[in-house]
């Protein structure tokens, strides 16, 4: 039962920083793609690097078994086919499912629509998926990370995906400084 | 509710991004698994469907994994981490006077389309994560940090789309 | 410089270090009580027969865990019943119970003995190798050979390996042990077979 408890108590932090960063509003999302407001990247990239060293180095000073954590499996063709689908919608809606479920919170319309139509969404293609079963299932690799696909020591990625972020906030910097 | 111009700016980007990665990280810690969203929405969809028409829900592999061993789609962990998601945002945004009923649109659609499109796109994200098994939260962010390499071809894929069907849109946003 | 950079700056140093380091597995220094472990060895107290294991599986002894030293592609070829494979390479952050009773294997048997020693190193008490490796199992369980010519108590222990071998599929024979032939082709001989 606590791990509900903390489930959401764990929503609740998550929420109120998106909301924090201005991510419940469609405009600020969508304004990623015209290269007119990169908080998206922002936000999301010093997430991924703050979480990805934390977890790095509790793992390595014993205080977390990296390999207890729940990694998600890979299906190559499967999760790149559903990115491709999944960032268009998100340019046509202009917002994601845990930010739809912010702006729907802080009484955008906008957001409650977009709830609404991911509702629906998984529901017809979950109704729909035993069709699909082959693609679905196809090009499985399990628990498969980067250091394992381009065989790097695991800390050498972290530092690729460091520079590849720090590289990145300055061109954001740069891109928006023109605006 | 406090009206709109007494609304507050929003927090410097870099800053909510490591508060966002302190709480996965957090996550990562308390609970063994990191964030998500759309599955929330899967086990939802379970449940309705279970409801409706049980030996559809039974029979279909995808519906099926939520309602295995007696298990209560509703009382799925991203169930109520959502709906922490919901009250924590609700929370932000009446503390910095961002709480507004509205419709967020491009200047040059109606509210009726911006609704119509944003059902769309939300259908079309539903598309998208359940054969991704997952979404921004779930693949992106959780998975990124892991370095999942399915995780990471997701957000290449998603920023690839998105920057590509952007200019066929800017009449909705612009 | 701004505080962003400042974290920035922090940001690249705990990754230069984290790629220096290399991985996030923490170092477990073991123990080894050179005469203690010189002991068991000399006393056999450090491993068990196939026929033994295939008791221990059968009866489904409590806190038994098969482990497979090889490499994963070997382990999906072909492994032992309830069998895990736990890598060589990995074996310093496999979480085992210190209340597991647990059974290395290898294909002949080195890299399961040598596991044995890094195991024990690690404070783990109750751990054996497979001696005779896979091919001790496939000679003694799957296709165990009593010579015609055999004592009556010969046959009557031979009953009992009869039995293992039958429940593991096995194919017990009256007679001559054929000529050895090399563990992977009998593997492969035995796969045909569909067992």
């Amino acid at each position: 039962m606590s791990g509900l408890v903390l489930a959401t108590m764990i929503g609740v932090a998550f929420g109120w920083t998106l909301e924090r960063a201005g991510l419940g509003s469609a405009r600020k999302l969508v304004g990623q793609f015209y290269l007119r407001d990169l908080t998206v990247f922002k936000v999301m990239f010093s997430a991924i690097v703050t979480a990805m060293l934390g977890a790095f180095w509790l793992s390595r000073l014993g205080i977390i078994d990296l390999g207890q954590i729940y990694l998600p499996e890979t299906f190559i063709g499967p999760q790149l086919a559903g990115g491709l689908v999944f960032g268009i919608g998100f340019v046509v809606a202009g917002l994601c499912p845990g930010t739809s479920c912010v702006a729907a919170a802080t009484g955008r319309v906008d957001g409650v629509a977009t709830v609404f139509g991911m509702f629906m969404g998984v529901l017809a293609t979950g109704l729909f998926l035993p069709r699909f079963a082959a693609f679905y299932a196809s090009t499985p690799r399990g628990a498969f990370t980067l250091p394992e696909a381009f065989h790097l020591p695991y800390g050498t990625v972290v530092l690729l995906i460091a520079l590849v972020a720090l590289g990145g906030f300055t061109l954001a910097e740069r891109i928006e400084g023109r605006r | 509710m406090i009206p709109a111009r007494a609304a507050r700016p929003y927090a410097n980007p870099y800053y909510a991004g490591i508060a966002l990665g302190l709480v996965l990280l957090a996550s990562f810690v308390l609970t063994g698994r990191g964030l998500g969203a759309s599955g929330a929405f899967a086990s939802t969809a379970s449940g309705v469907v279970h409801a409706v028409s049980p030996s559809t829900a039974a029979a279909n592999f995808y519906f099926s994994r939520y309602l295995a061993d007696g298990a209560r789609p509703w009382r799925d962990w991203l169930v109520f981490e959502l709906a922490g998601v919901m009250v924590g945002a609700w929370l932000s945004a009446r503390l910095a006077g961002r709480l507004r009923a509205t419709v967020e649109r491009g200047p040059r659609v109606t509210s009726l389309v911006r609704l119509v499109l944003a059902t769309a796109g939300g259908g079309a994200m539903g598309l998208g994560a359940v054969f991704a098994r997952g979404c921004t939260s779930g693949q992106a962010l959780t998975g990124g940090a892991l370095l999942s390499v399915g995780s990471w071809l997701f957000v290449l894929g998603a920023f690839a789309a998105g920057y590509t069907a952007a200019p066929f849109l800017r009449r909705a946003w612009q | 410089m701004t505080r962003l950079q400042v974290l920035g700056a922090g940001a690249f140093g705990l990754a230069a270090l984290a790629a220096f380091v290399g991985t996030p597995v923490p170092a477990r220094p073991g123990e080894i009580d050179v005469n203690q472990l010189a002991g068991m060895i000399a006393r056999e107290e450090d491993h068990v027969t196939a026929i033994d294991l295939a008791g221990w599986i059968k009866d489904r002894k409590p806190g038994l865990r098969v482990i497979d030293v090889r490499p994963v592609e070997a382990f999906d070829d072909f492994h032992l019943p309830t069998a895990e494979s736990v890598p060589l390479p990995s074996i310093s952050h496999a979480a085992f119970k210190t209340t597991d009773t647990l059974v290395l294997y290898s294909d002949g048997g080195a890299h399961a003995a040598q596991g044995w020693v890094l195991l024990r190193s690690l404070g783990y008490r109750h751990v054996y190798f497979l001696r005779g490796g896979l091919g001790e199992w496939l000679d003694d369980v799957m296709n165990p050979v009593i010579p015609a010519t055999a004592a009556p108590d010969a046959k009557e222990v031979f009953k009992r390996t009869v039995e293992l071998s039958l429940y593991f599929g096995g194919r017990p024979t009256v007679g001559d042990r054929p000529a050895a032939t090399p563990t992977s082709q009998r593997i492969e001989a035995m796969k045909r077979r569909g067992c």
